[in-house]
């Protein structure tokens, strides 16, 4: 065998370890920030970024190319942090490693005060998957399109959902306005 | 408070300061990734993969208008004249366009841009360039000789030293294939002497190149070799074809590839690539001793903004020409209309004479519009002994891809697809 050759059998799996070393570096911080804002321990969201990252190992070849690659991993994201409480929690060496860096770099959560407490209890009031939209909308900056590939469901489906959870979710802040003032 | 309120409220409740994430090495840890990837096992070995590129590749969504419009601006030149190269300023649609491509060039001495095309598909972008040393090869695995008047004849390859003197580049966007798959298929392909990839490096990344990419049995002797480069950059599949004399002329040649701004560029196209702005002025010109039917217009040529180079041009321009003229043809035969059916006939029987088709096109349009059009007077197209529907063949000219199918059930399609008929 020449100077650089590959062996073929062994060209696939370089591939796909190439291709996923490069999604984990583009798009490790986006599904760590995705974690973050939706666990209470920082720990938890160490944990769903290295079993996000281990299903993208498991379904390299189904990954989207280009932009969608980030959507997907967000719905996987999604479906580990569903899983979190459920599953026997594994222990990787990656979620122990970010753990760690996690409770060095930033401190917890601060406790949420005020307004951003007063939305944060509405938001919790939504259905599931309406919160979900909704978050994916403002704090992750999809479009509602983006949110539906996320969500598995039409672009048509998220728009109209979309219009019901901010409807919802202004009727719910505006009662808790009301009460505040009783 | 109405309901944006309420969702800059929780724009605002965001529980991440993602600004206090800034410090996380992420490249740090992915040792650990992989070793959790193996199961516990030792850490792979893991060959330093390409670093993410910053810039993305622009989605190109050019309105064909607003290219020809900005193009008119471009090109100004500045500089009194006599301070040697003048320099460009390009406008922005122009540098749209430039950056639609992957920006690569073959920066080899004394090799340049031959010829540049790109296409815009439903699936998304995709085209290619050629590079050439020396005098310019407009066909690498296909020797030409003699004249229109006495007749050409295809010899078969061009010699190894003339083949090697060519660089084809192709570009697709990601969302099409992807590497993997095309490696795939480049594995899959048979070929005599069993196939042989290595690893090479190109621009900031690495290229799986297969060394036996040789198509005819009669290549891919001692030095005369054919390879093929896969690689991914910013977005795009990109596959590199060479006539090379060993390994070491494809390393080399990959060595050359560079990424340039698209000033770079865009000063890079050689006179004869078609400025977009010219390209109206082009057509007519082109247009000049081809007979037109009474519904034809400029208009009708699709403007996809991206035709850069006098063949495509020229292919798009008598393609258009000649389906109004088989569109004309199928309608008199069906409406009983013989005046109409008979200058058809004689438009296309003239195609041979067709100026354009002479001097600027290369391709085999000029062969297939005739033999289509003496296959008029039966009235079918005669395929292995049977009788076929001739404007189903004509088809294969590309009509429907220019708004302009030729058999009904195309047009029903058409309509199906919401395309509004051309207006007749």
């Amino acid at each position: 065998m020449g100077p650089g050759q590959i062996e073929m059998e062994a060209l696939g799996q370089e591939l796909a370890q190439v291709r996923f070393t490069k999604l984990y570096r583009e798009h490790g911080r986006a599904v760590l920030e995705y974690a973050l804002r939706r666990v209470e321990a920082r720990e938890d969201a160490a944990d769903v970024v290295a079993e996000t990252f281990l299903v993208v190992w498991r379904r390299i070849g189904e990954v989207p190319e280009g932009d969608g690659a980030r959507l997907w991993l967000y719905g996987v994201a999604r479906h580990v942090l569903a899983n979190l409480h459920r599953a026997e929690r594994r222990r990787t060496r990656l979620g122990a490693r970010l753990a760690e860096t996690l409770r060095t770099t930033i401190a917890a959560h601060p406790q949420p005060r005020g307004e951003a407490a007063a939305v944060l209890r509405a938001i919790a009031d939504l259905a599931d998957d309406d919160r979900e939209l909704l978050l994916l909308v403002t704090w992750e900056e999809l479009s509602p399109s983006e949110a539906a590939r996320v969500l598995g469901i039409s672009a048509l489906a998220a728009r109209s959902r979309l219009h019901r959870a901010r409807g919802r979710l202004r009727r719910l802040l505006e009662e808790r306005d009301t009460e505040g003032e009783r | 408070m109405n309901a944006r309120d309420a969702e800059r409220l929780l724009a605002a409740a965001d529980p991440v300061a993602t600004e206090r994430l800034d410090g996380l090495d992420f490249e740090a840890m992915e040792a650990d990734l992989l070793a959790d990837i193996e199961g516990g096992r030792a850490a792979l070995e893991v060959e330093p993969a390409p670093r993410p590129h910053v810039r993305r590749p622009l989605v190109l969504a050019l309105g064909t208008a607003a290219l020809a419009a900005a193009l008119a601006l471009v090109f100004l030149v500045f500089g009194d004249g006599n301070s040697g190269r003048p320099a460009r300023a390009y406008g922005a649609e122009l540098i749209r366009f430039a950056e639609s491509t992957p920006l690569l060039l073959l920066e080899g001495p004394g090799w340049r841009v031959q010829e540049v095309n790109e296409y815009k598909t439903r699936e998304g972008n995709e085209g290619q360039m050629e590079f050439v040393t020396g005098k310019a090869v407009p066909w690498g695995s296909i020797r030409v000789t003699g004249n229109d008047e006495e007749g050409q004849y295809q010899e078969g390859l061009e010699p190894a030293a003339v083949r090697q003197r060519l660089v084809h580049l192709n570009w697709r966007e990601l969302s099409q294939q992807n590497l993997a798959t095309a490696i795939e298929y480049e594995r899959g392909r048979i070929h005599p002497h069993g196939r042989h990839f290595v690893r090479l490096p190109v621009t900031d990344t690495t290229a799986f190149v297969d060394t036996h990419a040789e198509i005819f049995v009669n290549q891919g002797g001692p030095g005369d070799r054919e390879m093929l480069a896969l690689w991914s950059e910013d977005g795009f599949l990109l596959e590199m074809t060479a006539a090379v004399p060993d390994l070491a002329g494809m390393e080399e040649r990959l060595d050359w590839v560079t990424k340039v701004d698209s000033q770079t560029w865009l000063e890079a196209m050689p006179p004869k690539v078609v400025k977009a702005a010219d390209i109206r002025a082009t057509e007519r010109r082109m247009l000049q001793g081809v007979p037109v039917p009474k519904t034809f217009s400029l208009g009708r040529i699709p403007e996809e903004g991206l035709t850069v180079s006098h063949d495509q041009l020229a292919g798009k321009v008598t393609g258009v020409v000649a389906c109004l003229w088989f569109r004309q043809w199928g309608e008199a035969v069906r409406s009983g209309d013989a005046a109409a059916k008979a200058e058809a006939e004689k438009a296309l029987l003239s195609s041979p004479s067709w100026p354009v088709l002479h001097r600027e096109y290369h391709g085999n349009y000029r062969g297939d519009i005739y033999k289509f059009a003496l296959a008029m007077p039966q009235g079918y197209w005669e395929w292995h002994g049977h009788h076929r529907d001739l404007l189903a063949h004509a088809e294969g000219l590309g009509c429907a891809r220019y708004g302009l199918p030729l058999v009904p059930a195309k047009m029903k399609r058409q309509r199906e697809d919401g395309v509004p008929p051309p207006p007749d």
